[in-house]
């Protein structure tokens, strides 16, 4: 911090007027000089809407060989997230097979690189391979490669569409159509984790199979003095409390139009009726002292501390943490999906690729691209994705998935997957709406519900006016 | 080192302000007349790289960002003239006032605590603890002002924990009931900041009117004294009287740590819970680098200097003291 | 000055009480740090088997030879820099008393005021444009402008308290304005130089938010800036968040004690001068 000491004697009170004149009377000369003019652009970048066609209109070049890595040596300039072991583990795998490619690779926290991303994609390193928190915006300042020729040339396309449609991104800046902007290093399930020895005190013995049987484990848990949910809701995580949230919503009404929301479709709102009973029984559970009453305070690192201590019967995350999981609480932990309201619902789960993207003028787009194709196809990729991401590799539909471990809670959140995936019930996250719904939106209104000044009408407002207000800029 | 460690009242006060006059004087023959057009030359030449750095890095951004302030701009494509529009947001949208009465919510805990605290401490180490222990205790009150901020701040983000030492302590005490996560409780978040600015800067102004208050004749101290007056009628008419300087210089960095405040509060609350602690500094670090509103970051950045400006020439005007 | 026994105990307990709070935090701290990797212990709570590894751990987590190498780079690039320019423009302002001096000696007091975020935006821009962004020099130049206000006016300070006899007789001897100030003057202001140094160093190492916004890779910040990589990095781990915190906050604690009284006298040096 800077220190100060000043000499009295010098200090008058009119150089402050006359120093501010000058600076007004230089500002209304500068002012003329629009400052998209003076500031530099970024390196020669096509247009929102050229990019989509321009790719289109290049003639594919005949395919004998896909895109690949070459032979010479290759530095893959990438940036990853903190936290999260499986890039890495990806990397070092990739470097064995592929000795020509060596990586240089930086990683921050997810919050920092939500601020980053638009930076280091436009600036004059751009990354080959960088996790993006979101896209809309990033495509449409033409930041991110469109990758539809490499789609075609590696045979993406004859993937499940529904993997690859939450990264398209159309010309009028909706998600789930359009050209691909993002490949996903996995394919991640959330749902709601349990710790057994708990669960069997409150007695339960099989998942629970409607939302009324949850809350009815949730209580006994209270009732026995457990804490029913562990969960983080700090603003450095963001709003853990979106994912029981979410759950809750597709219980309570169909998927359809809460991933319409998340993709931006025009006319699209979170504000709906089914929604509003999704908040009210969120916001029950949180009077009911269902949540950690410092819920505001916790960290997603100290939630998963804690839950992994013991504290907490249930846990709503994704299986990204199974690798955790397993260490903390060997044996002793189980998945579900969360239940729909009816007994014989259709089961829904907050299901996203692990996003990664490719900047418009990195070097090495081939071999990034090349490296997407490699994660999802190469055996010895596909079970690092499963045993330390603890995700579903996506890829081809012919080729098997790995089995987990035996006892790893990860086999139990891959048949989850399966399930969801019969019932088409994948969503987004309802974070992922906007760049920065999840931050001026969902977590400051959820830890304002969390401290008992928002009700689940209000809630759901707030969020909407928020969405409307970035949208419309 | 401490300069004037052994010099007190009147006289060379005086003596000192009338100082400039006299270097004027003898500054003319520093330099002789005949080459004073050289000597000027070269005199600025030894100013230009200090004043270049500042003008490139300091003075030029600051423009800029009163530049930045009158267009609605992402940072990336074009920008787009709005004039005052962005002020106008500014002073109006809920969210970014509240951050500027956050910010003076601070000051309170900032400013005033440490000086307050800080007078009856330096009163009290000049009067019962000026061999070992009042040095020991100077370096270890000043230990908080050495390290990072963000240091501070994850400290204290685990002290202020549910299971922290401030709830153990409280338990301790018989105050269990009171415990909770005081950084995730929207009433009492903005406090639990101001409780850690408090420790970091105690130490500061403590030091600070210390070093004050050896300038003030023991003379003073002794006749009010033989008048029969206690500790607090010295203290208030004899004490803070003679500090005002120092006391204005504590105000004015303290003001400034509290309206500017970022590092504290991005690494223990980050702004939350729901906005509660949302200052200055972090809004225009969410505005125009998360939301991409270059435009309405720079207006507030321009009115939080504005807000600094107006807050700390008041406060050198009053302690500027004119007879001591 | 006779004092009052019960004001003698009241005040020191007092005292006691302050240092006490003052030093609870990092004492706190350090025991979380030896906690065992994973667990979330109270307050003050010696653990049964004192993980003294995590220290090291938490060094190469947050990778932090790469770290001290990037303070240490940083403070070595600003601070001699600094020095010279603001000793040499403190010598033109407070000695030479060139004209103008007033105003420019102003010009640099507003930029004590100045918070940084009022230029934090412009600099992102400007270090892009300049190409110097994502490099440390991203940090050390605009950190070199930043200082110079509290900088030029503590030299100008010592330069203004100088007796003019000093010049006098280099004049008489014909020394040119660069020798009465290389030759004469510096070596005077060895005290508030070395001072001011020692300032600048702990300010330079415990920078954040310039750190943050203009240098894109972690690595590449400062010390302080690398805070960051523990709060994210390693899903279960308080204690090595804590032992990553001492080890960040060691040096300048070291350099305090080491340094105390010139640190103190120096910060407070500046507002006592008239």
């Amino acid at each position: 911090m800077v220190s100060i000491g000043f000499d009295r004697d010098r200090i008058r009170g009119t150089w402050a007027v006359r120093l501010a004149a000058a600076i007004l009377v230089m500002t209304t000369a500068i002012g003329c000089a629009s400052p998209g003019a003076v500031a530099p652009s970024p390196t020669p970048v096509a247009s929102a809407t050229e990019a989509p066609s321009a790719s289109a209109a290049e003639p594919s070049p005949s395919e004998a060989a896909a895109p690949s890595c070459g032979t010479d040596p290759v530095v893959l300039n990438a940036y990853f997230e903190t936290g999260f072991d499986i890039p890495f583990k990806l990397a070092e795998e990739f470097t064995k097979q592929f000795p020509n490619v060596t990586w240089d690779i930086k990683q921050d926290q997810f919050t920092n690189l939500m601020t980053a991303t638009p930076r280091l994609l436009s600036g004059d390193n751009p990354p080959d391979l960088i996790r993006l928190p979101s896209m809309v915006s990033l495509v449409a300042d033409g930041l991110l490669k469109n990758l539809d020729e490499y789609a075609t040339a590696f045979g993406w396309d004859e993937w499940s569409a529904a993997q690859l449609a939450q990264n398209r991104v159309a010309e009028d800046g909706t998600r789930g159509s359009g050209s691909l902007y993002a490949m996903g290093l996995n394919y991640s399930m959330t749902g709601v984790f349990y710790n057994k020895e708990l669960a069997t005190q409150i007695g339960m013995t099989a998942p629970p199979t409607t939302v009324a049987e949850f809350e009815g484990l949730l209580a006994k848990a209270k009732d026995a003095g457990l804490q029913p949910i562990m969960q983080w809701n700090a603003t450095a995580s963001g709003g853990g409390l979106a994912f029981p949230l979410q759950n809750l919503m597709a219980a309570y009404g169909p998927t359809e139009p809460i991933n319409d929301w998340i993709f931006q479709k025009p006319g699209a709102t979170i504000d709906t009726p089914s929604n509003l009973t999704a908040a009210e029984h969120l916001q029950q559970w949180i009077e009911a002292g269902y949540f950690p009453e410092d819920a505001n305070a916790i960290e997603y690192t100290d939630a998963n501390a804690r839950f992994g201590q013991g504290e907490g019967v249930f846990m709503f995350n994704g299986d990204w943490q199974n690798a955790t999981y397993d260490k903390d609480l060997p044996g002793n932990v189980g998945f579900f999906v969360f239940p729909s309201a009816e007994a014989d619902g259709k089961l829904a789960a907050m299901s996203a690729p692990l996003t990664y993207g490719i900047a418009t003028n990195a070097k090495n787009a081939d071999c990034a691209a090349f490296f997407f194709n490699w994660v999802a196809t190469d055996e010895t990729a596909r079970q690092i994705n499963v045993d330390i991401g603890g995700s579903n590799p996506g890829g081809p539909t012919d080729l098997p998935i790995p089995s987990a471990a035996e006892g790893s809670v990860t086999n139990e959140t891959l048949a989850a997957g399966n399930e969801v995936a019969k019932d088409n019930g994948g969503m987004d996250f309802i974070a992922n709406a906007t760049g920065s719904i999840f931050a001026q939106g969902w977590t400051p209104e959820l830890q304002k519900m969390v401290g008992g000044r928002q009700d689940a009408a209000g809630l759901l407002k707030a969020v909407q006016a928020e969405y409307e207000k970035e949208l419309n800029r | 080192m401490i300069e004037a460690a052994g010099k007190a009242g009147p006289a060379p006060a005086i003596a000192r302000s009338q100082a400039p006059a006299a270097d004027r004087r003898t500054a003319r023959r520093i330099l002789p007349n005949r080459g004073i057009r050289r000597q000027t030359i070269v005199g600025w030449l030894f100013v230009i790289p200090a004043l270049l750095m500042y003008l490139v890095f300091v003075i030029q951004p600051l423009f800029l960002t009163v530049q930045y302030s009158l267009y609605r701009w992402d940072g990336v494509g074009p920008a787009t003239w709005v004039g005052l529009a962005n002020y106008v947001t500014v002073l109006s949208e809920p969210r970014l006032l509240e951050t500027l009465f956050n910010a003076f919510r601070l000051v309170l805990f900032f400013s005033l605590v440490p000086v307050g605290l800080g007078l009856v401490t330096a009163s009290v180490i000049q009067r019962v603890a000026t061999g070992r222990l009042g040095t020991i205790s100077r370096t270890i009150l000043f230990l908080p002002q050495v390290i990072p901020l963000v240091a501070a701040g994850i400290i204290w983000g685990r002290l202020l924990s549910l299971p922290g030492l401030v709830n153990q302590g409280l338990s301790a005490i018989g105050l269990s009931d009171v415990t909770r996560a005081w950084l995730g409780d929207f009433d009492t978040a903005l406090p639990a900041v101001g409780i850690i600015g408090i420790w970091v800067l105690l130490g500061f102004c403590t030091v600070l009117l210390l070093t004050g208050m050896t300038k003030i004749e023991r003379a003073l101290y002794e006749s009010a004294r033989l008048d029969g007056a206690g500790w607090f009628q010295e203290f208030k008419a004899i004490t803070v009287p003679s500090l005002r300087h120092e006391i204005g210089v504590c105000l004015t960095v303290t003001v400034i740590a509290a309206l500017a405040a970022f590092d504290i509060v991005y690494v223990s609350t980050g702004g939350g819970p729901g906005g509660a602690t949302a200052v200055p500094g972090i809004q225009i670090y969410i505005l125009a680098f998360l939301e991409r509103q270059v435009g309405i970051a720079s207006a507030l950045a321009v009115v939080l200097v504005f807000l600094v400006l107006a807050v700390i020439l008041p406060i050198q005007r009053l302690s500027r003291d004119t007879a001591r | 000055m006779k004092v009052a026994r019960q004001e003698l105990y009241a005040g020191r307990a007092l005292l006691l009480a302050l240092c006490a709070i003052t030093i609870l935090p990092f004492v706190s701290i350090f025991t979380t740090a030896l906690h065992p990797s994973g667990a979330v212990p109270g307050g003050l709570s010696w653990p049964a088997e004192p993980q003294w590894g995590n220290f090291v751990e938490a060094f190469n987590v947050a990778n932090m030879r790469a770290l001290l190498t990037s303070s240490v780079f940083i403070v070595l690039a600003v601070v001699p820099v600094s020095l010279v320019i603001s000793t040499m423009a403190g010598f033109a302002i407070g000695l030479l008393r060139i004209p103008g001096a007033k105003y420019l000696l102003l010009l640099f007091i507003f930029g004590l005021t100045l918070p940084f975020e009022g230029i934090i935006t412009p600099l992102y821009f400007l270090a892009r444009q300049i190409g110097i962004l994502n490099s440390r020099l991203a940090i050390v130049l605009p950190l070199i402008g930043l200082f110079m206000p509290f900088a030029v006016y503590w030299m100008r300070a010592h330069f203004v308290n100088m007796p003019s006899e000093v010049s006098e007789a280099a004049k008489v001897d014909g020394a040119s304005t660069w020798d009465l100030f290389w030759r004469i003057h510096v070596p005077l202001a060895r005290a508030p130089i070395a001072s001011l140094g020692i300032l600048m160093s702990v300010w330079a190492w415990n920078q954040f938010l310039l750190a943050l916004v203009l240098v894109e890779d972690p690595t590449q910040r400062t010390m302080a800036g690398a805070l960051g990589a523990f709060q994210g990095h390693y899903a279960t781990d308080i204690p090595l968040l804590c032992a990553g915190t001492i080890l960040i906050l060691l040096p300048t604690l070291i350099v305090f004690i080491l340094f105390q009284r010139q640190v103190i006298a120096a910060l407070l040096q500046g507002s006592v001068k008239g």
